[in-house]
């Protein structure tokens, strides 16, 4: 909740935190698809039943295994 | 000597079958090469041409993203992991060109098959691209304010605070924006965004929230987008308050196949 008269602007592209649930508003329910018999598998919506309040409290456990595991490998050619 | 069909693009080192995990696709081939990790935090995005648009994908666990993908969605842990690891790879790409993003959890069996499937959408693709050129998605809610209370008073036990500071919260039915202030409200967004979408399913029963949308702004309108929810929230001091988030790739605003028959 912002304070009374200002906007909360959460910006993606920079270090703002973006809370969980407003990211799988945009990635879940929306995007291309690419429909047909060969494809293997497309994730459904309709699976996904979780409480608001548990995927409040989740989004720290994911950024932090992604900090941990999203830098670059320093190996690579 | 084996009867064992196997083909090597999508074979891994360890014997793991993998499949392609598709995030979007752009009209050109980046100039330089895109380090980022894929959806299962592992894999490395990469580009496949498809007569003519990029498909960028990455090879993934077949088991994991393709056997137990059901089950590995209603598991919150790695859900969140890998929605954020979706977004982010796609965000790299957003950051370089225009992109269509795919809906989480898209995966093909080898190129022939994402081929195929391209070449059969390419007109709805081509328009796509038409209609998210030079733009990005935007998230707008509006909220309740929370009743200002200064401090939970003096309780005697603990059911007395655990009740005196439920009644801080907002409430869970939000009371709607009354209709002439809503319309204002969305015409003047309707002034700054090329369209606007229903919003995402998930946070709709977040606590306070009156209102919700998503809107398909050109990045030359970002500021008026700003200008416009600074002049509402100003006004709307004593009431609401506003959160918009952004800019995301335009995942709301790609055509549905064949949903609309």
């Amino acid at each position: 909740m912002s304070a009374p008269g200002t906007v909360v602007f959460s910006d993606t592209s920079g270090d703002d935190q973006i809370s969980l649930v407003d990211i799988l508003d945009h990635v879940l329910n929306q995007g291309v698809i690419v429909r047909g018999n060969l494809i293997i598998s497309l994730a459904g919506v309709d699976l996904v039943y979780v409480g608001l309040d548990v995927i409040l409290t989740s989004v720290e456990t994911a950024m932090r295994h992604i900090a941990a595991t999203s830098q670059p490998p320093r190996n690579a050619t | 000597m084996g009867d064992h069909q196997k083909d090597m693009a999508t074979e891994l080192k360890s014997g793991e079958r993998r499949v392609l995990y598709l995030y979007g696709m752009t009209q050109a081939r980046l100039s330089a090469p895109v380090r980022q990790p894929g959806v299962d935090l592992d894999s490395q995005i990469e580009a496949v041409d498809c007569e003519g648009i990029v498909c960028w994908i990455s090879r993934v666990s077949a088991k994991e993203f393709e056997q137990s993908l059901a089950t590995n969605m209603e598991n919150l842990d790695w859900l969140s992991t890998a929605s954020v690891a979706h977004q982010r790879a796609i965000a790299a790409l957003a950051q370089k060109t225009d992109v269509l993003p795919a809906r989480f959890g898209t995966v093909f069996r080898d190129e022939n098959s994402l081929r195929k499937h391209v070449r059969a959408r390419m007109r709805e693709l081509t328009k796509d691209f038409e209609r998210v050129k030079d733009a990005d998605e935007w998230g707008v809610k509006v909220f309740e304010s929370a009743p200002i209370a200064a401090t939970i008073p003096k309780v005697k036990s603990g059911k007395d605070y655990l009740m005196a500071k439920a009644a801080l919260l907002p409430r869970k039915n939000a009371a709607q924006i009354p209709e002439e202030e809503l319309a204002d409200f969305q015409a003047a967004l309707a002034g700054v965004a090329e369209d606007t979408a229903a919003p995402g399913r998930i946070s709709g029963g977040q606590r306070g929230l009156s209102f919700q949308t998503t809107l398909l702004v050109k990045r030359s309108n970002r500021q008026q987008l700003q200008s416009v929810l600074k002049k509402f929230s100003k006004k709307w001091a004593a009431t609401r308050s506003i959160e918009c988030t952004g800019p995301w790739p335009p995942y709301s605003f790609v055509s549905q196949d064949s949903k609309s028959q």
